[in-house]
């Protein structure tokens, strides 16, 4: 049976997305980043080959295609045949799920993206700058900190009928507001809804600064699993929101749908057999000019399989095998 | 007197013209280091934080020249228009002094007198001597400007990746290297001949987007991360406007201003300094065009181009013309502006294949 993988290691999440040919998931999972893609990709992988032996061992990966900010180097551990920009990929996903989508807002651990869609193709999109707040680790940080667990925290904001106003242009200005209001006395509840309701505020004003927002809207993204992030959203836009099924790991599965429609011949994946492997990064100075690049280096059982990041290709433009 | 030893600040590959002027006139001078990440983290360490870019690399491009030997420092006013561009000679004295070193500095207007009067003044050339030491000058800027455009339309045609990268890097080097007037029409037509003998294949439709904002980020390849080549290797064919042309020919000749301003009347009523208004008009003028994409560049804090970018954005929306806005400093990740760029290469493909 032909399945195409979909890898999205981003800087919260790694996502794994396993679809067949009519584009059913066939397993999706949800791990932790921690700080080590390499790690994290090879657990995933290992996690996958369990599952594929348990349940369907007649399973092949006909097709990889990694996305999020470690795309490149998820794309040179596993051997991708595409390696795509998350937007293109959360685009692709949400148009699936709902085809006429016209606004993507989707976010993630540490950024935020809206994306403007017409006849199920990206025509304009906008990412967070510098700021981030409203991302998924300021609210992770924000929930430690009240002593509430994440998965609790839009549950808990819906609990309130008066949200407090929170001030929110900046992560730090809201967490000092936010402390603020505490140390007054407002309830836990309040102060949770209050600081949905600034997010999708700085959302609003910031990121989709500028952007034609028209209906429907689809909320994806680890955030869009915060039941007060979503009632905040309905709230600031006056529209329904749509949250699609996966909607965690749809950068995966949308990846996942690209590589499909690419067809390769015949995929270049390394398979299962890397996650017990040794993969090492490197990186060294190329002193060849003066653009001084920081060129990185991947091994694999100590053999040098690719490297990038030069501008004049030197280095990537060799052949490894 | 101590001798008078040159060290001026880079801008693309314009440098090598601008290094030609002082070689001509037989005055010393050490080049200025090309624009890395070591460069900007030094010039950016002993910069106001608050001030524009630019003033941050182009005093990182200084400093190894001080450092080397070099005791005057040529600086341009008023490049870009009226902006804080003006003040960049009067803030790098006193920046440079604060940390110790000894600098005389050239600051002169970017009028055709002002500039005859510093260089007669420092050089002590013969009237004759400048007018032929700027003729050389124009010569190698008019054929840098040249090959940079024909690059932009090599790239996405060619067949073999990276060879016009490699053809322009080459030719960069030898017009570097030439220091006789004489020599140069030979060169030139090497250089020309290398071009047209890269493999392209010329009919092919392609997308087109230009490259509009602030001249020194637009033009400067270390300084957008390569952008213009980054777009033409995914078979994107590159248009921009602002050269160093292009500027000298508005201060020669006022009245292209007059056009600009009546044609963004709609959009812009005043001058808003730099090169604001020009960002609107080419805008307007490629949207005509039928582009399939603008990219707005400008560095983080440039007033006269975060005046006009939620014009530009306006104008976008309007006409639906995929745009991006890049404001770049020292502390914008390479990462982060290739995932934009990337998207954004979507965006316009989608665009044009939707036109088809």
């Amino acid at each position: 049976m032909k399945t195409y993988l979909g890898i999205d290691v981003g800087s919260i999440s790694t996502n794994l997305v396993l679809i067949d040919e009519k584009n059913q998931i066939l397993s999706s999972l949800y791990l932790r980043t921690e700080g080590d893609p390499i790690e994290v990709i090879q657990k995933g992988l290992k996690e996958l080959k369990n599952y594929i032996s348990k349940y369907n061992p007649a399973i092949e990966v006909s097709g990889v295609g990694t996305t999020g900010s470690a795309r490149q180097l998820a794309g040179v551990i596993t051997g991708a045949d595409l390696v795509k920009n998350e937007i293109t990929a959360h685009a692709k996903g949400a148009s699936f799920f709902v085809p006429e989508v016209r606004t993507v807002i989707e976010i993630g651990g540490q950024d935020s993206k809206i994306i403007i869609l017409e006849n199920g193709v990206a025509v304009d999109f906008a990412m967070n700058l510098i700021c981030a707040a409203g991302t998924g680790s300021f609210l992770d940080a924000q929930a430690s900190r009240l002593k509430l667990p994440i998965e609790r925290f839009g549950e808990i904001a819906l609990r309130s009928d008066n949200p407090t106003n929170i001030g929110s242009r900046c992560t730090v200005f809201a967490e000092s507001d936010m402390i603020h209001k505490q140390q007054i006395g407002y309830s836990t509840e309040d102060i949770v809804a209050g600081l949905c309701q600034g997010l999708a505020r700085n959302f609003l004003n910031n990121v989709a600064k500028g952007k034609n927002i028209k209906p429907p809207i689809v909320f994806q993204g680890g955030v869009s699993e915060n039941l007060g992030m979503r009632r905040a959203f309905k709230e600031a836009l006056g529209e329904k929101i749509i949250v699609p099924p996966y909607n965690t790991v749809i950068g995966a599965f949308g990846v996942a749908l690209l590589v499909k429609e690419n067809h390769p011949q015949k995929t270049k994946f390394l398979g299962f057999e890397i996650s017990d492997k040794n993969i090492k990064c490197t990186s060294f100075q190329c002193k060849s000019c003066p653009n001084n690049c920081e060129v990185i280096e991947a091994r694999i059982d100590g053999e040098v399989v690719a490297r990038w990041n030069d501008r004049c290709g030197k280095y990537s433009n060799l052949k490894y095998d | 007197m101590k001798k008078t030893i040159i060290t001026f600040a880079r801008w693309g590959n314009y440098t090598i013209a601008f290094k030609t002027i002082f070689d001509q006139l037989g005055l010393e001078v050490i080049p200025p280091e090309p624009t890395n990440p070591t460069t900007i983290a030094e010039g950016a360490k002993i910069s106001p934080e608050m001030y524009c870019f630019p003033l941050k690399t182009t005093l990182g491009n200084v400093l190894p020249g001080l450092r080397k030997g070099a005791n005057t420092v040529f600086m341009v006013q008023n490049i870009g228009g009226s902006c804080r561009q003006r003040y960049y000679g009067a803030i790098q004295k006193k920046v440079l002094e604060e940390n110790g070193h000894q600098v005389n500095f050239l600051d002169f207007r970017a009028t055709p007198r002002d500039i005859y009067r510093t260089i007669k003044k420092i050089s002590g050339a013969s009237s004759w001597q400048i007018i032929r030491a700027a003729r050389f000058f124009f010569k190698k800027l008019r054929l840098i400007e040249k090959i940079e455009k024909k690059a932009q339309f090599y790239r996405p045609r060619e067949i073999k990746k990276g060879t016009t990268d490699q053809v322009l890097t080459e030719s960069l080097t030898e017009l570097e290297k030439l220091n006789k007037e004489k020599d140069f029409p030979r060169l030139r037509k090497e250089i020309l001949k290398s071009f047209s003998e890269i493999e392209t294949e010329k009919d092919k439709k392609i997308p087109r987007v230009a490259l509009v904002g602030e001249i020194y980020t637009v033009c400067d390849p270390s300084i957008n991360f390569d952008l213009e080549s980054k777009l033409g290797k995914e078979g994107i064919e590159v248009h921009r406007e602002m050269d160093i042309t292009y500027h000298l020919k508005k201060l020669v000749f006022p009245w292209k201003d007059w056009t600009i301003q009546r044609k963004i009347n709609p959009y812009l009523r005043s001058t808003v300094g730099g090169h604001g208004r020009d960002a609107i008009y080419e805008m307007l003028h490629y949207v005509k065009e039928d582009f399939d994409g603008i990219i707005h560049l400008l560095p983080f804090g440039c007033m006269p181009e975060v005046t006009v970018r939620p014009i530009l954005e306006k104008i976008h929306l309007e006409s639906g013309i995929p745009f991006l806005s890049l404001s770049l400093d020292e502390q914008v990740a390479e990462a982060g502006i290739n995932t934009r760029l990337e998207a954004f290469i979507d965006v316009v493909r989608n665009h044009y294949n939707s036109k088809q």
